[in-house]
């Protein structure tokens, strides 16, 4: 009855998640603690690419630019009217909204390659915009964002704060994908990702469906960007809106577990210590630690392109049915 | 008049190579049916390999064309053999995340054993130039438009009038029907596989003297292929020579009126519309 309820719920999935919040506290050092924040903002921005392209299968090579969007909004309203980033996260994801409203309308209809093909051009092309306005942006120089620990500049000593911060944000793009999963919504998106054309025919409105969850993916991957831009404090176009970054949204995802609530974390829970403590010990051969990663997502797309979610949740039941007979014996 | 005359013939100049770093892109499309994001890193191992056999023997990337054009298909080969073969029956996104992956290792590979360092190959013909009543013609980049178009050509011939040609031909038009007439399906993916690679490979060697190698430079023309296939009709050979021509034009004229930052966005903002308008191609009919 228990054992029921538990995998029902992904009880076990949500223990990890809220769970994950005291590691940080438990880390010696600056270092150690740093990697905790990036893994969890990756887990929360794998988790908000995951929303659309995760459960319609449909590839966005390009959110960097919704990242990008969230990242310049806040600090240019900072820097320039010393607008609080927590009302500049806000601004940011309404012109992610708008923007996704747009590039969504033109271009969410498209069939998939071209569809895949056109994301990667929009976020290169407003990556050009970014280098080439240099009167807003500063261009290819980057914002440089200074140091002055408020609460009000969402800027503070130390690493423990912004891991809370990036840990909450996490929580609630978790809760709104597992929440999407049991709604019409979510049923809808699933569907259209399994077939487009029975789905439809079933009644499923895809536009509106696919748009509503478009543009729920770009706002949030848009928080993550202004979060991001608060954490590392400095920016720059190449960075921030690279095929790069795009990538790992997806690398992360496909890793856990594509198309699942709970996957991008676990595949952020696992890929961003090990790629950081590997760039921290590999990091004197530029080009090793990228390397590696490819071979992993390689690896994975040949003999486990499910991810290593269902593999988990496999290894939970095991354990616990064994725990359960030997309470038997006892 | 005659400036607005050199930009548009150096557009069709650089077309030439756009054209065949794409024609590949549009085959491996057509036939295989596979994506290939790791196109422009084959361009880019082509540049590496001139550059050392030049700098290790001597012999200019024209001299070391036939053994970096056999080095390019023998990587071909063994990347169709080792990935590409086991993922043909997958969804159309793991195999497109797939070839993404393999250019990230790509990459990072050439990035690990070379450096970011730019290498350039300096032979005396890079400087040299051609005339034509008041037009100046640079002669690397009239050679890489030469044999670049031959090339591209002797591909579309290869199509139309071998029976290998035929084959691929009717693949892409539809590949049960293909297997049920006798087509060795799985030798004919790997051979499309193979040309497409040598092919861009040849882009990249004839780019060398002119252009320097870097682990990234393959990664910008990958994206510019994609936009030429698409441009052309993706799957369409004669489409992408005709899409590499123009969209060497169009980044001609953009750089010259606009200035050189604005050459991207111009042809990315074309790419767009294309999408939006016109999704089967300039020429494809829908």
């Amino acid at each position: 009855m228990i054992r029921k309820l538990l995998f029902k719920q992904n009880l076990v999935l949500w223990v990890i998640a809220v769970g994950s919040i005291i590691v940080p506290f438990f880390l010696p050092n600056k270092y150690f603690q740093d990697i905790a924040v990036m893994t969890f903002l990756w887990a929360g921005l794998a988790t908000s690419w995951n929303l659309y392209s995760g459960y319609c299968k449909r590839l966005s090579i390009g959110h960097a630019a919704y990242l990008g969007i969230g990242a310049y909004t806040s600090s240019l309203l900072y820097l320039n009217f010393g607008i609080s980033p927590w009302i500049g996260m806000l601004a940011g994801g309404a012109l992610s909204a708008v923007a996704a409203l747009i590039i969504g309308g033109t271009t969410l209809r498209l069939k998939g390659t071209f569809f895949v093909l056109s994301t990667i051009a929009f976020a290169e092309i407003l990556k050009v915009i970014t280098i080439t306005s240099k009167e807003i942006t500063a261009g290819a120089l980057g914002l440089m964002i200074p140091f002055k620990p408020a609460f009000a500049n969402m800027i503070w000593h130390g690493k423990i704060p912004y891991a809370i911060l990036t840990w909450i944000y996490m929580i609630i793009v978790l809760m709104i994908s597992v929440k999407l999963e049991k709604s019409r919504l979510g049923y809808s998106l699933i569907a259209l990702g399994e077939n487009q054309q029975a789905a439809e025919n079933l009644g499923v409105n895809s536009t509106k469906s696919m748009l509503i969850a478009f543009i729920m993916s770009a706002v949030l991957t848009s928080f993550g960007g202004t979060l991001f831009a608060q954490y590392v404090m400095f920016i720059e176009p190449t960075s921030v809106m690279s095929l790069t970054n795009s990538v790992n949204f997806i690398l992360l995802a496909i890793a856990g577990g594509l198309g699942t609530a709970f996957g991008p974390m676990i595949g952020s829970f696992i890929l961003t210590p090990v790629s950081n403590l590997l760039r921290g010990y590999i990091g004197g051969i530029s080009g090793l630690h990228g390397f590696i990663l490819g071979m992993v997502l390689i690896v994975i797309l040949l003999f486990k392109p499910d991810g290593i979610l269902p593999q988990l949740k496999q290894l939970f039941r095991n354990l616990f049915t064994k725990r359960e007979k030997s309470g038997k014996g006892v | 008049m005659e400036q607005i005359l050199q930009v548009l013939i150096s557009g069709i100049f650089s077309g030439g190579i756009y054209a065949l770093a794409s024609v590949g892109l549009a085959l491996i499309f057509g036939v295989v049916g596979l994506v290939n994001f790791a196109h422009g890193e084959y361009l880019m191992l082509a540049m590496y390999i001139a550059y050392w056999i030049f700098n290790i023997s001597g012999l200019d990337p024209y001299q070391s064309l036939l053994i970096n054009l056999v080095a390019m298909a023998v990587i071909g080969y063994i990347t169709f053999k080792v990935i590409m073969e086991r993922v043909l029956d997958s969804d159309h996104s793991i195999q497109m995340l797939l070839t993404l992956a393999l250019s990230m290792v790509l990459q990072n590979f050439a990035l690990m054993c070379w450096k970011a360092d730019y290498r350039n190959i300096r032979i005396d013909l890079t400087n040299d130039t051609m005339h034509l009543g008041f037009l100046t013609f640079n002669t690397p980049r009239v050679l890489a438009f030469l044999i670049a178009i031959s090339a591209s050509i002797l591909l579309y011939l290869f199509l139309q009038k071998t029976f290998t040609g035929a084959a691929m031909r009717a693949i892409s038009q539809n590949g049960k029907a293909a297997q049920l007439m006798g087509i060795n399906i799985k030798r004919t993916y790997c051979l499309a596989f193979v040309i497409g690679t040598t092919l861009v490979g040849l882009a990249g060697l004839l780019l060398s003297p002119i252009y320097p190698a870097y682990p990234t430079v393959g990664a910008s023309f990958s994206t510019l292929a994609f936009i030429v296939v698409v441009l052309g009709g993706l799957s369409s050979v004669p489409g992408a020579i005709v899409g590499g021509l123009l969209i060497g034009v169009i980044e001609s004229f953009a750089g010259y009126f606009a200035g050189a930052a604005y050459q991207q966005a111009a042809y990315f903002l074309l790419f767009i519309l294309v999408l939006i308008f016109k999704p089967n191609g300039l020429f494809g009919r829908s």
